[in-house]
C-alpha cells in the first residue's frame, strides 16, 4: 500500500461521517465505501463485492436497537484496503474477517464522538450568556473535529501499522487454520442474511406477508431460470464455437419494478379509498385537493420510489 | 415589552443560509446530552440576531429556548424550523411558550416518519439494488443511489420555505399522504426483502451423509421442495433470534458470524 493510499483512505474514512450526518450522498453507506476504497486501492470489483456484502448485512440496522450502529463503512474501508493490499485474503474472508470485527468495535468510538460533544455543548451554553455569536457558531462546527477523527484516526492506524498482522492472519487462515479460513468465507457468505431479518422485524411483516411471499418465490424461480439458461449456455459454448449468444443473470432492476408496480397500486388504493370511506366528508375531500397543489413532500417520495 | 414585536422579514438569503446549514452542518454537535439542541440554534442564529437584534435580552432569552433538547430526523427538520420561524417573526419572544411547544409536539413524529422513509425504505431500496448491482463488480447501483439522494436534497431544500409559508396546517395536510406513501414504499420494501433473500444469501448444504450404501443429497432434496429454501429458514432463524431479549443488532451479527464460520469450517455448508 502506498503513503497516498493510506493518506485518501484515511481522509475519506473521516468525511464519510460527516456526510452520513448532513447531505448522505450515500457515498457515505457501506456500498459507496467500496466504491471509493476500490478506486483508491486499484481494484474496484473487491472494493463492491465487500461494500455490497456490508450494505446488505446492515440493511435495517439503522433502525434497530438504536444508539449502538455497527459502523459498516469503516468495515468496508479498511477490508477492502487490506483484501487488495495482501496476498491470500479473498473478499469474502476479508468480510468476515476483518470488516464485521472491526465494524462491531467502531461502535464504541462512535460513542466517544457523541461524549466529546457534550464538551462543545457545554462551551456554548456559556458563549449564549456572554452573547458571543461567532464564538457559539465557531464551537458549534468544532463538532466536526470529535466526529471526523473517531473514523479517521483508527484507520489511519490500521492501515499504517496492522498490515504484518494481517499478513500473518492471512497465511494462517491459507495454512494451518484453512478450516477457519473456509469457515469465514461462508460466513461472508451468510451475513447478509442479518441485515435482512433485521429489516423484516421493522417492517410491518404481518400486514404485507403477501408481498414478501411473491418477492421470495418470483425472484426464486426467476434466478433458477436465468442461472440455469446461463449454464447451458456457457455449456453449448464450450461445446460449439459458432453458438456465440451470451446470457446475463437475473437484473435486480426488473424485481424491483414488480415490487414497485405492487407499491403504486398500494397507494392508489390507499388514497382513493380515503375519498370514498365518507369518514371525512366533503372536508376530507377538499384537503385531499388541496394538498395535490402544494404537497411537495408527497412529490418526493414518488420521486424516490 | 411594548415594542417587542420583531419588524424584520426573512428573505430569500436567509432561507438559503438557513438550508446550507442545514444540509452541511445540522448535526456536527450531535452530544448525548441534548442531542440535535445546538445544531437546531446553529441553523437560525443569523435569522433570530436579525430579528431580535444583537445583544438584547430577547436574543439571548431564544437562544437559551433553542438549546433544549432536540432530535427529529434530520432529513425533516427544516419543516419544524420553518413553522418556528414564522412564528418568532410575528410574535417575537412572546411566541416562546408556542414554539416550545412546537418543537416539542413535532420532533417525535417527523423522528418517526423520517426514520421509517429514510433510515429502512430508502437503503432497503437503493441499498438492495446498489448491494446486488456491486456484488457483480458493478458500480451503476451506487450512481442510482447518489442521484435518488441528490432529489432528496432538493426537497429537503424545498420544505423549509414551504414549512414557513403555509405553517402547521401543513402538517395536518401532509398526514395522510405521508402515511399513504410510506405504507406503499413499506410495500416495495417487503417485497424487495423477499427478493434478496432468494438472491443474496448464497450458501447450500454440503454436507452429504451416507445412510448404508445411500447418500443422501440434501441440498438436491431441499431444492425439489423450493430452491433457495436454506437462505429463507436461515432468514427465519435470525428474525427469531433479533426477537430475544437483550439483543442486539450487532449482537445477532456476531453471533450468525460465529456459528456460520463452525459450520463453514466443520463442512455443514458451503458457499455457491
Amino acid at each position: 500500500m502506498a503513503w497516498w493510499q493510506i493518506l485518501l483512505l484515511t481522509l475519506y474514512a473521516g468525511y464519510e461521517i460527516l456526510d452520513e450526518l448532513q447531505i448522505y450522498s450515500s457515498l457515505n453507506t457501506p456500498v459507496g465505501a467500496g466504491l471509493i476504497a476500490g478506486l483508491i486501492m486499484g481494484d474496484l470489483k473487491t472494493g463492491l463485492i465487500i461494500g455490497g456484502a456490508m450494505q446488505l448485512t446492515v440493511l435495517g440496522v439503522g433502525t434497530f436497537g438504536g444508539a449502538s450502529k455497527i459502523d459498516a463503512t469503516t468495515g468496508t474501508v479498511l477490508a477492502t484496503a487490506f483484501s487488495v493490499s495482501i496476498k491470500g485474503m479473498s473478499p469474502q474472508v476479508a468480510i468476515s474477517s476483518i470488516a464485521v470485527p472491526v465494524a462491531a468495535i467502531m461502535v464504541q468510538l462512535d460513542v466517544l464522538a457523541r461524549f466529546a460533544n457534550t464538551y462543545f455543548a457545554h462551551r456554548i451554553d456559556h458563549l449564549i450568556e456572554e452573547n458571543n455569536y461567532k464564538g457559539i457558531e465557531r464551537n458549534f462546527l468544532y463538532g466536526a473535529i470529535p466526529w471526523a477523527l473517531s473514523r479517521a484516526i483508527p484507520v489511519f492506524i490500521a492501515l499504517a501499522f496492522g498490515r504484518g498482522l494481517v499478513q500473518t492472519i492471512a497465511n494462517s487462515l491459507n495454512g494451518n487454520l484453512k478450516w477457519l479460513g473456509t469457515g469465514l468465507t461462508v460466513a461472508g457468505a451468510v451475513l447478509p442474511a442479518v441485515g435482512f431479518a433485521i429489516l423484516l422485524r421493522y417492517l410491518p411483516v404481518k400486514k404485507h406477508i403477501a408481498y414478501l411471499i411473491m418477492g421470495f418465490t418470483f425472484t426464486t424461480l426467476f434466478s433458477v431460470l436465468f442461472t440455469s439458461i446461463q449454464t447451458l449456455g456457457t455449456g453449448l459454448q464450450a461445446a460449439n464455437k459458432s453458438f456465440t449468444a451470451t446470457f446475463n443473470g437475473l437484473p435486480m432492476l426488473a424485481m424491483a419494478l414488480i415490487g414497485l408496480a405492487f407499491a403504486i397500486l398500494h397507494y392508489k388504493d390507499e388514497i382513493s379509498g380515503k375519498g370514498g370511506s365518507g369518514k371525512g366528508g366533503t372536508k376530507e375531500a377538499t384537503t385531499t385537493t388541496e394538498s395535490t397543489n402544494v404537497a411537495s413532500e408527497g412529490e418526493i417520495t414518488d420521486d424516490e420510489l | 415589552m411594548m415594542n417587542s414585536k420583531p419588524t424584520y422579514k426573512l428573505t430569500d438569503k436567509d432561507f438559503n443560509q438557513i438550508n446550507r446549514r442545514s444540509l452541511f452542518g445540522f448535526q456536527l454537535g450531535w452530544n448525548y446530552e441534548r442531542m440535535q439542541n445546538t445544531g437546531y440554534l446553529f441553523l437560525i442564529l443569523p435569522q433570530l440576531r436579525k430579528i431580535y437584534g444583537d445583544n438584547t435580552p430577547e436574543l439571548q432569552e431564544m437562544m437559551k429556548t433553542h438549546v433544549q433538547f432536540f432530535n427529529t430526523s434530520n432529513f425533516f427538520n427544516t419543516i419544524i424550523t420553518g413553522i418556528d420561524l414564522a412564528i418568532e417573526e410575528n410574535e417575537g419572544v412572546e411566541g416562546k411558550d408556542t414554539v416550545t411547544g412546537l418543537k416539542v409536539g413535532l420532533m417525535g413524529p417527523f423522528a418517526a416518519i423520517g426514520d421509517s422513509i429514510f433510515a429502512a425504505l430508502i437503503p432497503t431500496i437503493f441499498g438492495a439494488l446498489a448491494a446486488s448491482m456491486a456484488s457483480q463488480g458493478n458500480p451503476v447501483g451506487v450512481f442510482i443511489w447518489i442521484a435518488a439522494q441528490i432529489a432528496i436534497c432538493f426537497f429537503r431544500w424545498k420544505q423549509l420555505r414551504f414549512a414557513y409559508d403555509k405553517g402547521v396546517t401543513l402538517v395536518t395536510d401532509m398526514r395522510d399522504r405521508l402515511n399513504a406513501l410510506t405504507d406503499a414504499a413499506t410495500v416495495l420494501g417487503v417485497f424487495m426483502v423477499g427478493a434478496l433473500v432468494a438472491t443474496m444469501v448464497n450458501v447450500k448444504f454440503a454436507w452429504v451423509p451416507q445412510i448404508g450404501k445411500v447418500t443422501m443429497d440434501i441440498q438436491n432434496n431441499l431444492d425439489m421442495i423450493i430452491p433457495k429454501l436454506l437462505p429463507a429458514l436461515i432468514v427465519g432463524f435470525v428474525y427469531w433470534l433479533l426477537g430475544k431479549k437483550k439483543m442486539t443488532s450487532t449482537k445477532a451479527i456476531l453471533i450468525v458470524l460465529v456459528l456460520s464460520v463452525i459450520l463453514g469450517g466443520v463442512g455443514v455448508l458451503a458457499k455457491i
